[in-house]
């Protein structure tokens, strides 16, 4: 993977496969934001309790809310995907700020698949930890450019 | 990431359910009570104003909270990153004073973004 800028565009390189991997990702991502609420460990945290002493005030927040956040993180993941066709993507300060969110939510679900819960917990040394990994690297390459633009 | 792109494994999906347990409680989904859709701007105080915290987690990047709060809050990059660090050494900083309704706009901003947040009374923070 390279991520570089060309003019006001940040343009991500894929090496074989990568954009396939993270197309994968982003369609069980789908899976996981639209199944039944809490029918997922991963949903404390993407949709975390909005009021921590309270359940009344949190479940009440929840049902305003999360309807429309599911929605928007899946239209969201859904444009992203629609991106991964190409093995080269080119983004603008628009399209990259679609992407940095969905990254850490790829991160939150694949965090709590490997047990991550506390900052000293290790990233193992498996593939799904080298994708977290490798989905942080792309995140933040992505923010250091667009702080450029 | 070469030897990742040959696996097609579901990691996302399908959970290790050996070795992981649910984290936190399910999200409740009991129907709240008609008059329950009232009480959230009759309760609020004025001179008690709500916060908007957002948690330290083990997960996003420091470069990408300091995004946020810049792009989302409008923050200067030296108050969104004084606000990181906070978030990262305290485990916790308040980035939003004001109203019920505004603070639970933000948190639900937040939610969106990923970031860990939560809203309370002030007092409580």
């Amino acid at each position: 993977m390279r991520v570089s800028r060309a003019q006001d565009e940040i343009v991500l390189e894929f090496a074989e496969g990568e954009a396939g991997v993270l197309r994968s990702l982003v369609d069980q991502y789908l899976e996981v934001v639209g199944g039944d609420i809490g029918a997922d460990p991963a949903h404390a945290r993407l949709f975390p309790d909005a009021y921590r002493n309270d359940e009344a005030a949190a479940s009440e927040f929840a049902r305003y809310t999360r309807a429309g956040l599911v929605d928007r993180k899946a239209a969201n993941a859904a444009q992203v995907s629609l991106a991964l066709d190409e093995e080269t993507v080119r983004l603008s300060p628009a399209d990259a700020e679609r992407w940095l969110p969905l990254l850490t939510d790829l991160r939150l679900v694949i965090a709590d698949r490997l047990g991550i819960r506390v900052d000293d917990d290790e990233i193992p040394d498996t593939p799904a930890g080298e994708v977290y990994t490798w989905l942080g690297h792309l995140q933040e390459s992505i923010i250091v450019l667009l702080e450029e633009l | 990431m070469a030897v990742v792109a040959q696996l097609v494994e579901r990691w996302l999906v399908v959970p290790d359910v050996a070795g992981s347990s649910p984290v936190g409680r399910p999200i409740h989904n009991s129907i709240p009570s008609a008059d329950a859709d009232l009480d959230t701007s009759v309760e609020v105080a004025p001179d008690v104003p709500w916060v908007t915290i957002v948690w330290n987690d083990p997960v996003n990047l420091m470069s990408y909270v300091t995004h946020v709060f810049r792009t989302y809050f409008g923050y200067p990059k030296p108050e969104a990153e004084r606000l990181m660090l906070l978030v990262h050494h305290e485990g916790r900083a308040v980035v939003a004073t004001g109203p019920r309704e505004e603070m639970e706009r933000h948190t639900e901003a937040m939610h969106e973004y990923g970031l860990w947040a939560t809203v309370a009374k002030a007092s409580d923070g």
